[in-house]
């Protein structure tokens, strides 16, 4: 009985051993990346140096050490390089719409835009194009969301039912499919010329599919007004259809459709 | 205790100074800073302060959906109108020619005006944005007359075109 116990012990140990010696030959050894240093040239401008003019600085990144997005190398940037750079960013998902900025001439969220491997070629990142900037990559969306707020985007609907929730068909629900995913990143406002020259009194693609929105929605009773306050040469017509928005939307909405939309509406009203 | 009472003593009196202070600022100055915080056409200063919406100009349709309809049923209806000129001839029906004139002349009238209204608006450029719509105008008005003169005492404008074509 002993023995039987010693030969099994000495086995184990047997066992452990080898497989214990045998742990620098069976496991894998951690890969080497090769480095692939790849460019980023970043807007900067400080508004503590006013007088200095905003320029673009360079950084270069070992992207096998860095996230597959244009954020992970905007967060690394910053955490190893230069504490200094600002942007705004927070869900690093696609849903809070904070990191929006101009990619390599493209405006879409940073979270949400691969990074071009291709080392080669340097990668050009700009803050949203022709607003006023609060700093680097921080652009000032205050009258954009001031103007979000005068289209009344919220339910409005003097007779809600007594006892019960509003109900819709399916068919009316149907409709604000491709306008409630908006996260107002403003993406497309910015990327409309119609925006850049008159953004004082043109609304923009955002907050027009926000209003046709509220206008679409059949609990809403209000639509007749909404509609009214449209009837200007400014506020909607400044739409040339040029599609920009639809092109950049980062969510892939449409808003130049919802445009078109109201706009025949308000024709046939 | 004591250092806490003498702290807020001195934060009292600092108030007191800056309120002094910001009443005795003389009226140039005051004057100045309410200048620089005016509301510009486009610039950074906002109309309001920032929770408040932007303002809407008083509706009118004659600017929105009945300006927006005309423009498009003008330019749509530009397309048959054409090819209506190039199967007939001019000579034969003159007031087919005359209609092309007009509606041409509008179509363009429009789409100048857009220019201006997009990149020279009057109120942002009080003085040439207001004198180029009046040159437009004038332009407009001096194309029509010349089209309805060539169309009555010349050959019209669709010969015109066909003669040019052939030329």
């Amino acid at each position: 009985m002993q023995s039987l116990v010693a030969t099994r012990s000495s086995a184990l140990k047997h066992t452990v051993r080898g497989f214990a010696s045998s742990a620098a030959r069976g496991q894998a050894t951690p890969l080497q990346k090769p480095v692939l240093n790849k460019e980023f040239k970043i807007y900067r401008w400080n508004p503590d140096e006013p007088s200095k003019k905003p320029t673009l600085q360079s950084y270069t990144i070992d992207l096998n050490q860095c996230g597959p997005m244009i954020l992970d190398a905007l967060i690394k940037i910053k955490n190893e390089i230069d504490p200094t750079l600002t942007f705004r960013r927070s869900c690093r998902e696609g849903i809070c719409g904070s990191c929006a900025m101009n990619i390599n001439g493209q405006n879409t969220l940073a979270c949400l835009c691969r990074i071009d491997r291709n080392a080669s070629k340097d990668t050009k990142i700009y803050p949203l194009p022709h607003m006023y900037i609060v700093k680097d990559l921080v652009p000032d969306l205050t009258q954009f969301y001031k103007q979000y707020k005068s289209i009344e985007p919220y339910l409005q609907n003097d007779n809600p039912p007594a006892d019960r929730e509003f109900l819709q068909s399916q068919e009316d629900r149907k409709k604000l499919d491709g306008m409630y995913e908006c996260i107002l990143c403003a993406c497309c406002s910015t990327s409309c010329p119609s925006y850049w020259w008159n953004q004082d009194e043109y609304l923009g693609p955002a907050t027009l599919m926000a209003a046709y929105r509220w206008m679409a929605d059949s609990r809403d009773t209000y639509k007749t007004h909404r509609m009214e306050k449209m009837q200007n040469e400014l506020s909607l017509y400044r739409c040339h259809t040029i599609f920009n928005c639809a092109r950049t939307c980062p969510k892939g909405l449409n808003p130049a459709a919802a445009i078109a939309k109201m706009k025949l509406e308000l024709a046939s009203e | 205790m004591s250092s806490a009472l003498v702290a807020r003593a001195a934060f009292n009196r600092n108030v007191a100074a800056a309120i002094a202070r910001r009443s005795l600022r003389p009226l140039a100055l005051q004057a100045r800073s309410a200048a620089d915080t005016a509301y510009v056409p486009g610039g950074p200063i906002y109309r309001g302060t920032v929770n408040d919406p932007t303002p809407f100009p008083p509706p009118s349709k004659t600017h929105g959906s009945y300006h927006w309809a005309f423009e498009r049923i003008l330019s749509a209806g530009l397309v048959p109108l054409t090819v209506a000129s190039f199967v007939t001839s001019g000579t034969n029906y003159p007031i087919l020619d005359g209609l092309l004139g007009v509606s041409l002349v509008m179509h363009s009238h429009i789409g100048f005006d857009a220019i201006l209204v997009d990149y020279l608006h009057p109120r942002k450029f009080p003085v040439l944005g207001r004198a180029l719509t009046w040159v437009l105008r004038a332009t407009t008005v001096g194309v029509l007359v010349g089209v309805y003169q060539f169309n009555t005492n010349d050959v019209g404008l669709t010969e015109l075109i066909a003669k040019a074509w052939h030329a």
